[in-house]
């Protein structure tokens, strides 16, 4: 008897012990969004966790990726306790620095923890039995686009079902609305709109296995094509992040093509606008075709040097391994949880008032089981700059056709990468 | 006497244990590396995919070519500007000669990050200089779009940003040419233009030549300008440098190998453009 108390004191100071026993402080690089839904979920963290003091730093996308590796060259030094990192750009650091980051399921990483997750988020994270990040988010792809301009054109986006509908309505609207233009795409610098049309056509840079070259194959040809196709027509400009922002701030673009993550960079850069959003599904090659994609989409790490790695844990599996913390990122900044259970929570159903009464969320969400994985592999820096510049090029007329460009971006690509281009 | 020199080495070893450290041994130790393949983990002895690579990727040709583009168009125009910069400023008839030489040389003082914003700021769709272009009757230019407004736009901010700097050290050289060279001139009835150019630039050849040197150099390692300005040497790869392509192979696709490579050629290029600025110097003086 005295025997089974001691063991229930025991066990019961040990499951709450690992709760109480964290202390100190844990640091976070992230970007934008994604930097402040982290800050949003301290609170909740606290109220479990008091002792931990959560820091995170906003620094930018591109400098946390290149803080990053340049920490993992040095061995791990200066790199905070938890790291962001997109799905798409993370195997250049597992397969270059496997000991930069801490194995999650020596922290409490268990199968049934991982399982709680979709496929297509793990295959990049867990790599060489290890697991080196836990999906955060994902970014089923949709179409934001202003209300009334699309109302004063009479276009209804719902008959918007192939980019040739697209581009028949981004005619009629920017008739109607002297100023505005029917979207913008980063071609000066990016490959979003390729990578989400290629996507969407069940193409990607490399195959699904990451050893041999795909991006000459119809899909992504198909996507270059209308790329080209709805530059020529007038109805797409260049706009970096930063300038896409200013555009939607400034009522000057009517449609803006990205990740469901772009839900709370909207609601959140232009709160003054509430009731003039709106959302859509992506158009298709043709009326029937598939209209799911995802764009980005990221995960958390921890780092091996990291000097309080229990209670990085804590945090992490809170943030992402509860719905708690999932749906307050949800809320507050339009994160997509990839943890599958925080799906079924009653806000995913509301309409949003800054959304004119919609309920976006049922709207984007439902095309996430359509999502065909598309690898990163470590080579994805090498093939997408290759790609951005090729496509320039492209837009500029510089190739007979989108093939074309297409094969000399897959040359390039296998010199690089060492690779075979895909048959 | 022995003691003495034990004593100058015993000073002198914590700098050079540092400069072994951080100086020496990275340069030895990437001439290594850039025969190794570093595209993943387990790195493996293969010249043929760095050394090889140079040869045959488009993209090294590129920022080769945007370099050497640059070079032949902004350093003449730069040297030329700082000459008249120069003469302008060293005339009797000029006021306030601090407030200008100052003037003129501040764009070095002010930080990178703080001028290219600023530059960003006046070249976009709304910006200052497409306000003036328009009213003054000319088509509006997207010049972060466009492959050779962009590559303007880097031209015309390095030219800003170090034409003054090369004029100050002009400024210098054309004050050490002693006043009776030009009396004797004047006497002769020597117009001030022929004066210019066969007195002033025959004398200067030397200062010249030592300032584009040092353009040259700083040309072969553009990184600032291409890197802020026009975001990441867009549009496209259209204004990537030698420098901008190293970083980005060392450490946006972490192949270290191939960017060892790259750094050792552009190194060579440098110390090959230095031995004919030599060997133009010589015959100077022949």
């Amino acid at each position: 008897m005295r025997n089974i108390l001691t063991c229930a004191a025991l066990a019961l100071a040990l499951s709450s012990g690992s709760a109480l026993a964290q202390s100190g402080e844990i640091s976070i690089w992230s970007w934008n969004i994604a930097a402040s839904s982290l800050k949003s979920t301290v609170a909740g963290f606290n109220k479990q966790f008091p002792d931990v003091k959560v820091t995170v730093e906003d620094l930018g996308n591109q400098q946390t990726f290149d803080k990053m590796l340049a920490g993992c060259a040095a061995g791990g030094v200066g790199l905070p306790d938890i790291i962001s990192v997109e799905n798409h750009e993370s195997e250049i650091f597992w397969s270059q620095f496997p000991d930069c980051f801490a194995d999650l399921k020596t922290l409490g990483y268990t199968d049934e923890i991982a399982a709680k997750f979709p496929d297509f988020k793990r295959t990049e994270l867990e790599v060489n039995g290890k697991a080196y990040a836990m999906p955060w988010d994902s970014g089923p792809v949709a179409m934001f686009y202003r209300r009334d301009f699309y109302e004063k054109a009479g276009i209804d986006p719902a008959s918007i079902k192939s980019w040739d509908d697209f581009i028949a309505a981004g005619k009629k609207l920017q008739e109607a609305n002297s100023g505005v233009t029917m979207t913008q795409a980063d071609i000066n610098g990016d490959s979003e709109f390729f990578r989400m049309i290629a996507n969407e056509q069940g193409c990607g840079y490399f195959a699904a296995d990451g050893q041999s070259i795909t991006v000459n194959q119809p899909g992504c040809v198909t996507a270059l094509e209308t790329v080209k196709k709805l530059k020529d027509a007038g109805l797409l400009i260049a706009g970096t992040w930063d300038e896409k922002i200013q555009a939607n701030k400034a009522g000057t673009v009517a449609t803006q093509m990205y990740g469901g993550w772009y839900e709370g960079t909207i609601r959140s850069t232009a709160p003054d606008m509430a009731g003039k959003w709106g959302v859509y599904q992506m158009p298709s090659a043709s009326a029937d075709g598939p209209r799911a994609a995802n764009l980005g989409g990221s995960a958390l790490a921890i780092s091996a040097s990291s000097q309080n790695k229990e209670a990085a844990w804590a945090y992490v599996n809170y943030t992402l391994g509860t719905n708690e913390g999932q749906v307050t990122m949800l809320k507050d900044f339009g994160l997509v949880p990839s943890l599958l259970t925080a799906l079924d929570d009653p806000y995913v159903k509301e309409a949003l008032p800054y959304w004119g009464g919609q309920a976006v969320w049922v709207d984007i969400l439902s095309t996430l089981p359509n999502v065909k994985p598309s690898r990163g592999t470590p080579f994805f820096q090498d093939a997408d700059k290759i790609l951005v510049a090729t496509q320039l090029k492209y837009l500029n007329g510089e190739f007979a056709d989108a093939k074309a460009a297409l094969d000399e971006v897959a040359n390039q690509v296998a010199g690089a990468t060492g690779l075979p281009i895909a048959q | 006497m022995r003691l003495r020199t034990r004593t100058a080495y015993a000073f002198l070893t914590p700098y050079m244990l540092i400069f072994l450290a951080f100086w020496i041994w990275p340069i030895i130790n990437s001439f290594y590396l850039s025969f190794l393949n570093t595209r993943s983990a387990n790195w493996t002895f293969n010249p043929q995919v760095t050394w090889g690579r140079l040869l045959v990727d488009p993209a090294f040709s590129n920022a080769l070519w945007n370099t050497l583009i640059i070079l032949i168009i902004q350093v003449p125009i730069m040297i030329a500007l700082a000459i008249v910069l120069a003469s302008l400023l060293n005339s009797p008839m000029l006021k306030a000669r601090g407030l200008f030489r100052f003037a003129f040389f501040a764009p070095v003082v002010v930080g990178e990050v703080a001028y290219a914003a600023m530059f960003r700021l006046m070249f976009n769709e709304f910006g200052i200089v497409n306000k003036f272009g328009v009213s003054a009757g000319l088509p509006s230019v997207s010049w972060f779009s466009d492959p050779t407004a962009a590559m303007a736009v880097i031209i015309i901010a390095v030219t800003w940003r170090w034409a003054g700097y090369n004029a100050i050290i002009i400024l210098a050289g054309l004050q050490s040419i002693p006043d009776d060279v030009y009396e004797a001139a004047t006497l002769d009835g020597v117009s001030k233009l022929r004066q210019f150019f066969f007195i002033t630039l025959p004398l200067l050849k030397p200062v010249i030549l030592l300032c584009v040197v040092l353009s040259v150099i700083g040309t072969m390692q553009l990184f600032a300008e291409p890197f802020l300005i026009t975001n990441r040497g867009g549009p496209g790869q259209e204004t990537e440098t030698l420098g901008l392509f190293l970083y980005r192979m060392g450490f946006n696709t972490f192949n270290f190998g191939y960017a060892s490579a790259i750094a050792y050629t552009i190194a060579a290029l440098a110390i090959a453009i230095s031995l004919l600025n030599l060997w133009l110097g010589k015959e100077r003086t022949q």
